[in-house]
């Protein structure tokens, strides 16, 4: 195991680069977008509340595979070149944005809805309550869960492997190939996600226990 | 909260250990497969003419599966029973290191490397690496690929080749070949390179395409078996002789590659 | 000149009929205790004032704004028209101080130091401007109703209504928000619509009283009369129920 990793450590640190990168870009944006449909899944107008719905239920009940070959093999084909990092980063971010959706939506149900009313009976508009009063503390609520989406999250970014999006899972395979070492090139790789995974889930647990 | 951190040396070691354990009993394939009176062999199922699964019975079909059938009948007696394993590039050796194969046939190039963690037969097909690309491709052959991205399959050798014709092509590994073919499809990569043999076989489900350039390695394929089998390898060696000798090797080649155009079958016969 | 108009509304919830008929208009500066036995329709009523609940027939105007016309602008009518509510609905993610700032700054856009002064001499007028500073979690809910009379008064409304203001409350609180109520009523003459089970508290206050039953108005008499000689039969049961307990 100390021999891969010594032997392909320049190769695994590529990978980890970008697993990290796809990670995080795909946490920022999942998060928007993941607010946004929650949002809308709440909101009063039946139209946009079926969207909202539509949305999360396609793409959370869709293998992530899928949807990432989507973005690599079709879109290039139709619309717009995308190598197979990008792909699977928005492959990864719209899957993964549903399920934020979810749990954001699930946040917002469970603020009292004294609260809407009492912030509406000062005069605030619809989207000032949100802003100022329902989403921060739908967000305190949510932490815990947001932090197995996040987790859940960096762990799914092997589907760039996939789509030669050059990731650690990416270069697990290519070292297993090479040194026919099977067990101990993914051994590495799966100590190198925990590296990852576990102080993010450390951070979630200590910051549930700070906001609390 | 603590107990957590014990976790991660654990886990390490228990899998560690896993790694150092040894892997594969040494019983004799050639006993057991007489015994049940089959052998296992782990074969394509993406690759045409070779190993393709067809959708119509769920068979594999294909030059390797031909010959995987002819060798068990030479081997076990007409009433020898041939199974078969769909494998891949990448999952081809691990599954003859667990046993859950007895051998493969499948694609696979003997290479020094490769000779060093498992054994070969003599080779039984002269495959060479080549180039797939668009008809209306401006690549003429391999050497042209520097600067272009080039599209190979996970566990193959036709990676590193490549990198020796044309060190500044970038290269992009999938999964199978049909990843690979879908990925040359839309414009992912603008050559897909491996074996002639299995080149040619997607030129011909994909109209668009063809081989350029002619072979630029050569890629005897091989049956593999585990290390210390001498008596199974010395027994396909012996079938695989007898084929070619009594003509049912170029039957064989002539039925899956005389229709291939642009292939010359007949500078594969062997006497 | 009038504040609240009733003609003719309807609320139905479903096939239940919550507001039946209702009429009723009140005048601006009027202080009006809404009483009657649970389920009658009080709090229905009063959610109607600002919105909360629409209504189904009828003409509701309050303070000029047509609320029967789905048009109209509820922000604008209920910066002008303030609640108190049964659970006080403070916002938990605010201290006391930001609760009673939020509307001011962000919906009349009342600069900052003003805001804060007026903030500031509001809760010293319901006694709590050491707590400016707390969440709403630490302090008692007879201090939390109070600063959500300090919240509502912040937008100087024309309007004030109270859902239940104590209903929510342990007995030994209710004394000190319902003296914050008064002195609101009295020195401010903003016109007040109170829903309560305190009759000394509304006989003391109030300038007129409607009784409700069944989602009906069936008494609408001024305070003092009500109380010495209530004309209906369902209301004489009522009093001598709420005064035998």
């Amino acid at each position: 195991m100390i021999d891969i990793f010594t032997k392909f450590s320049g190769q695994l640190f590529v990978g980890l680069g970008w697993t990290i990168l796809s990670s995080v870009i795909a946490l920022f944006f999942s998060l928007i977008i993941g607010t946004v449909f929650a949002i809308m899944e709440v909101v009063p107008s039946k139209i946009a509340r079926f969207i909202g719905r539509a949305y999360v239920e396609i793409l959370r009940n869709i293998p992530l595979l899928v949807i990432t070959m989507f973005f690599y093999l079709v879109i290039p084909k139709y619309v717009m070149k995308i190598n197979g990092f990008t792909a699977g980063t928005i492959g990864l971010t719209l899957y993964t944005s549903a399920f934020i959706a979810e749990t954001i939506r699930s946040g917002i149900q469970s603020v009292s809805g004294g609260q809407m009313e009492g912030a509406r009976s000062t005069g605030m508009t619809y989207w000032q309550a949100m802003r100022y009063i329902i989403l921060p503390q739908a967000f305190k609520i949510v932490i815990p869960p947001l932090g197995n989406q996040f987790v859940n999250l960096v762990k799914n970014s092997s589907v760039l492997a996939f789509v030669a999006g050059f990731d650690l899972m990416y270069q697990a395979n290519s070292i297993a190939s090479t040194t026919f070492d099977q067990i101990n090139s993914y051994l590495v790789v799966g100590v190198l996600y925990l590296i990852i995974t576990l102080p993010l889930s450390y951070y979630m647990q200590y910051l549930e226990k700070k906001l609390a | 909260m603590k107990k957590k951190f014990w976790l991660l040396p654990l886990l390490a070691c228990v899998l560690m250990l896993t790694g150092c354990g040894k892997s594969l009993s040494d019983q004799s394939v050639l006993d057991n497969v007489k015994e049940s009176n089959t052998i296992t062999w782990g074969v394509k199922g993406d690759v045409k003419l070779f190993g393709l699964i067809d959708v119509r019975d769920g068979q594999q079909k294909g030059f390797d599966v031909d010959m995987a059938k002819a060798i068990t009948k030479r081997i076990l007696g007409p009433k020898g029973k041939a199974e078969f394993v769909t494998t891949t590039s990448q999952s081809r050796i691990p599954l003859l290191k667990n046993g859950n194969v007895d051998a493969i046939i499948a694609t696979m190039t003997i290479t020094p490397e490769r000779k060093k963690i498992i054994s070969f037969s003599h080779s039984y097909f002269d495959a060479g690496q080549s180039i797939l690309v668009a008809k209306n491709s401006s690549i003429k052959s391999a050497k042209d690929l520097n600067g272009k991205t080039v599209i190979g399959v996970v566990g193959a050798n036709s990676v590193e080749n490549i990198k020796k014709i044309a060190p500044r092509a970038k290269v992009i590994e999938l999964q199978d070949y049909a990843q690979a073919m879908n990925a040359l499809k839309s414009g992912q990569g603008d050559a897909l390179t491996t074996d002639n043999g299995i080149l040619f076989g997607l030129a011909v489900q994909n109209p668009g395409y063809e081989v350029r350039g002619g072979t630029f390695t050569v890629e005897p394929y091989g049956v593999a078996v585990n290390k210390g089998q001498t008596g199974f390898t010395k027994a396909v060696d012996k079938a695989v002789l007898e084929m070619q000798h009594d003509g049912e090797y170029n039957r064989l080649i002539k039925k899956w590659f005389g229709d291939v155009p642009g292939f010359k079958y007949k500078e594969l016969y062997r006497r | 000149m009038s504040m609240i108009e009733f003609h003719d509304v309807q609320k139905y919830y479903g096939h239940f009929h919550a507001l039946h008929d209702i009429n009723l208009e009140i005048d601006e500066g009027e202080t009006v205790v809404l009483i009657g036995p649970s389920g009658s329709g009080k709090s229905t009523l009063v959610r109607t004032v600002n919105g909360l609940e629409t209504i189904q027939k009828g003409q509701l105007i309050v303070n000029g704004h047509d609320l029967s016309d789905p048009k109209t602008n509820l922000n604008i009518l209920r910066s002008d028209v303030g609640m108190v509510f049964q659970h006080f609905n403070l916002y938990k993610n605010k201290d006391v101080l930001e609760n009673i700032m939020l509307a001011p700054r962000i919906v009349s856009h009342i600069p900052e130091e003003e805001n804060k002064k007026r903030a500031m001499e509001l809760l010293e007028m319901v006694g709590l401007e050491k707590w400016a500073h707390n969440m709403p979690s630490q302090i008692s809910g007879g201090q939390k109703q109070r600063v959500a009379i300090a919240r509502t008064l912040a937008m100087r409304p024309k309007l004030i209504l109270y859902d239940e203001p104590t209903s929510a409350l342990d007995p030994e609180m209710i004394d000190d928000v319902l003296q914050v109520i008064k002195k609101v009523t009295n020195e401010s003459g903003m016109t007040s619509l109170i829903v309560t089970h305190e009759m000394g508290f509304a006989k003391e206050v109030a300038n007129r009283v409607i009784f409700m039953d069944q989602g009906q108005i069936v008494e609408d008499e001024n305070s003092a009369s009500f109380f010495e000689q209530p004309k209906t039969v369902r209301a004489q049961q009522f009093l001598s129920k709420i005064i035998s307990h």
